[in-house]
């Protein structure tokens, strides 16, 4: 019942937010009477959203099709990875500074590699966000096995527990909440790593929208395109939250 | 202990760093040459030393300039992050108001906005770091503010039974509770803010490792591409590893709670 | 409460007497201005960077900075906003959908007065002539290119739908591997990057000047805002850049030099290369007879009714108030000839 409360006021206040930021906008843009090369009105942008509605329908399904499919993946990769070598000390020390090494040069560096060896289609932008959430992930993972309280696995391993046991029981709960965290702030990042591929070569999608509009200075279209990938990552990044609380509920 | 065992670690991990980057070299160099792939599809590694050696000024400017651009991202990030963070656990109507706005913002890939970022922030280093910063703070909020409700209700009322004030339960109990998180935020961040300093550069800028990226992108010099890309991955690795090195100094205590 | 009014009166006005005054005296040294160019620095630009290495700019008065160019980084939206003084556009395309969309930006110049695009086959591979291009893959970029695509095709009466045209990456890899039968390049980039890994006498190239089209583009552009409060400014920046490309087409050796100076990691033969046919691009057509960045009013018209044609430019532009030819024709003609 408390909880419930709780949520719809979370609702209500974040809708008054938004409502202000809309009216700021939109008033800065009539009272400064700014042109929409510099800033459109958000009025206008919204009726571009209806009217382009097909077209950015087509374009987020493609979009977030890529984006949800590396996501999954890219996290399960993550997970397993950071288990695996949390069982191996060893090759811990190894493949960590390579992994760091991996993970601080920028994904879009390695579009055009990626690219090049998955073609232009769907696969390489779902290379893409698997390696850009995966990393963020292992890291996140890796960090939160290493939490457990080391009294408590001294004591589960004097009662005989194998090390896989440890990590299903004490270690992989006492991460839960970094990857957690970790997964809801990759939500966005894989949205946007998709457009950012689709940018650079795709067939389809909202990033290959937002290019062919810049380069046509279409700027509400590039907005409006903009807005409809904001609107689907706030959905899911409110799904994952959600999941999170339901899961972190059952512990 | 356990700080002075960290670092005692350092040489040790460098030197494992360093070992492990001449082994991977090696058989990089040896595969490529053995199996006679194209430089084009992969490069040899004694091909990027070459080409870095052939021009090393603009590795070098272009190393420093990202650098310090990123160092300025991170700092302004890593503040307004965990200020935001403890602004958003104070005040819960704030957070339910200004919290969805930080996700949204975070929806939106900056890379569409070339023009409009020159155009606001102008062809300064400032624009760079702004970016750096506007892809930091947004981690580093989330986990200082999940760090900060993980505190102990019963520590908390322990404390404020002795009289502590708020800025005492603050910098006392909430923040050393909420560190761990907090650092694995800054560990993303110190990525993220050298993404985004690199990513700043690709509007319009002469110098950085973002600009030699690029540059190489579209000339398909592969052997470029690769040489920035490392020249990137060493920037990100020192910064990520002085990250960690901190971390370990900063919450040694952690396992003795 | 009188008085803090007056002493903010005062304020104010001795404030803009004070800019008035240092506005007059930086117009008597330097006038501050930048070029935004249409892309990083490259030997497409070197008459650019010559003018402003050999202090061509500083002759004029003008304090230039170039700026280089980036993805998304659009020129026509910094110059109409008034960040950049002067822009190297895309082309004349861009130019109209600009004015399309009311940018106030005008062009004052055109750089290239042929096609840049080119259509690149491999001899020993399935096409042998446009007709070929049906049920082949043929990538291009849609940023322009593909017009030109379109209209060779409506010029040869085949129907583009036959054709798989789909979207080109950055690479020619997969041309160059055979996964793609027909590639676009520009003759100054691209085609030398093919050239290299394709034997040249491999290649068959489908010229958009063959099948009757010409897209003159790199335009050089100003707001209406600068033309008209600064038309002095307009013509000394181009009495610069003027000579700076003459100097470039005339000394390409050193002019490459000038452009390595600045981003050093280029590979040199490629920037020759690229220099050779940037200059020839600039030479071709009405510029032979008017001079460099001359505007070929008749090439311009032509363009914008075949993109009218295609719905590109959704109404007609009016290219009288879009290109304005008289700051160049205001320089002697033998300063703009070679």
């Amino acid at each position: 019942m408390k909880s419930r409360s709780w949520q719809s006021a979370d609702v209500y206040w974040g809708v008054a937010g938004a409502v202000l930021l809309v009216v700021l906008w939109e008033g800065a843009v009539r009272a400064f009477d700014l042109p929409a090369y510099i800033l459109p009105g958000i009025l206008e942008i919204l009726v571009s959203m209806v009217d382009l509605q097909s077209t950015l329908m087509d374009a987020t399904w493609m979009t977030v099709m890529e984006a949800v499919s590396g996501y999954v993946i890219g996290s399960a990769c993550g997970i397993l990875l950071a288990v695996i070598l949390t069982l191996i000390p060893t090759l811990k020390r190894w493949c960590l500074p390579a992994a760091i090494a991996i993970n601080s040069v920028p994904v879009v560096a390695y579009a055009p590699l990626v690219l090049l060896w998955f073609g232009m289609g769907a696969e390489s932008k779902i290379v893409m966000v698997s390696l850009a959430v995966g990393f963020t992930v292992f890291l996140s993972a890796l960090t939160g096995l290493d939490q457990a309280n080391r009294k408590s696995i001294d004591l589960l391993r004097s009662f005989g527990a194998n090390p896989l046991m440890i990590i299903w029981r004490l270690k992989l709960p006492a991460a839960l909440p970094l990857i957690a965290s970790a997964m809801r702030v990759s939500t966005t990042r894989s949205m946007i790593v998709a457009i950012v591929t689709e940018m650079l070569g795709a067939y389809g999608g909202l990033g290959w929208v937002i290019y062919q509009a810049t380069l046509q200075i279409d700027f509400v279209q590039v907005w409006a395109a903009i807005f409809a990938a904001s609107l689907v990552s706030l959905i899911f990044f409110g799904a994952v939250s959600m999941i999170e609380r339901k899961v972190i509920f059952w512990r | 202990m356990t700080s002075t065992h960290a670092l005692s670690d350092l040489p040790r991990a460098a030197l494992r760093g360093v070992l492990g980057v001449a082994i991977v070299g090696l058989i990089w160099e040896a595969l490529v040459w053995a199996l006679n792939v194209p430089s084009h599809t992969m490069p040899r590694p004694s091909q990027m030393a070459s080409a870095v050696a052939a021009t090393p000024d603009a590795y070098l400017s272009g190393f420093l300039r990202t650098l310090v651009e990123t160092l300025i991202g991170f700092a302004a990030g890593a503040i307004v992050g965990i200020g935001n963070g403890v602004l958003f656990s104070k005040f819960t109507r704030l957070r339910q108001m200004v919290f969805p706005l930080f996700v949204v913002s975070q929806t939106i890939p900056v890379i569409a906005f070339g023009a409009l970022v020159v155009l606001w922030f102008g062809n300064t280093m400032l624009a760079k770091s702004v970016i750096a910063f506007y892809l930091t703070f947004f981690p580093v909020t989330v986990n200082t503010l999940v760090g900060l409700q993980a505190v102990n209700p019963k520590q908390e009322a322990l404390l404020r039974s002795f009289g502590a004030s708020r800025w005492q339960m603050l910098i006392r109990l909430q923040l050393p509770t909420a560190l761990p998180q907090i650092f694995v935020a800054l560990r993303l961040a110190s990525t993220l803010s050298l993404v985004g300093a690199i990513v700043g550069e690709w509007f319009g800028d002469t110098t950085g490792l973002g600009v030699l990226l690029l540059q190489a992108m579209y000339n398909e010099n592969m052997v470029g591409l690769w040489a920035a890309i490392l020249a990137s991955a060493l920037l990100g690795t020192t910064f990520y590893g002085l990250m960690a090195l901190i971390e370990r100094t900063c919450v040694f205590w952690r396992n003795d709670l | 409460m009188l008085k803090r009014r007056l002493l903010l009166a005062i304020g104010c006005t001795l404030t803009c007497v004070g800019l008035g005054f240092s506005s007059i005296a930086a117009a008597q040294d330097m006038t501050k201005a930048s070029l935004r160019l249409k892309w990083l620095p490259q030997a497409q630009f070197a008459g650019f960077y010559v003018a402003q290495a050999k202090g061509y700019y500083k002759d004029e008065g003008i304090d230039l900075t170039i700026n280089p160019g980036g993805p998304n980084v659009l020129t026509e939206n910094l110059v109409a906003a008034g960040t950049d003084t002067f822009g190297l556009s895309g082309g004349t395309d861009s130019v109209f959908a600009a004015r399309d969309k009311g940018l106030p930006v005008i062009s004052i110049g055109i750089s290239h007065q042929l096609t840049p695009f080119v259509f690149v086959a491999k001899k020993d591979g399935p096409v042998k002539t446009l007709k070929d291009f049906e049920g082949k893959n043929v990538t291009t970029w849609f940023t322009g290119s593909n017009y030109v695509l379109f209209g060779m095709l409506a010029d040869q009466g085949i129907d583009q739908k036959k054709v798989k045209i789909q979207p080109q990456q950055v690479s020619v890899t997969p041309f160059v591997d055979g996964d793609v039968d027909v590639v676009t390049a520009t003759w100054y980039n691209e085609l030398n990057t093919i050239k290299s890994r394709v034997p040249e006498d491999n290649l068959r190239l489908f010229v958009a000047e063959d099948y009757g089209i010409t897209f003159p583009r790199d335009t050089l552009i100003t707001s209406e805002k600068v033309a008209k409060e600064n038309p002095e400014l307009v013509k000394a920046f181009l009495r610069a850049t003027l000579r700076g490309w003459k100097d470039a087409i005339n000394d390409p050796k050193g002019a490459v030099d000038t452009v390595m100076a600045v981003a050093p990691t280029l590979e040199r033969p490629h920037q020759e290369a690229m220099l050779t046919e940037a200059a020839r691009l600039m030479e071709a057509g009405s510029a032979k007879d008017n001079g460099l960045f001359t505007i070929d009013m008749a090439a311009v018209q032509k363009a914008h009714d075949f993109l009218l044609k295609y719905e590109v430019v959704k109404k007609p532009v009016d290219l009288k108030a879009a290109f304005h030819p008289e700051f160049l024709e205001a320089i002697p003609l033998s300063d703009r000839k070679l």
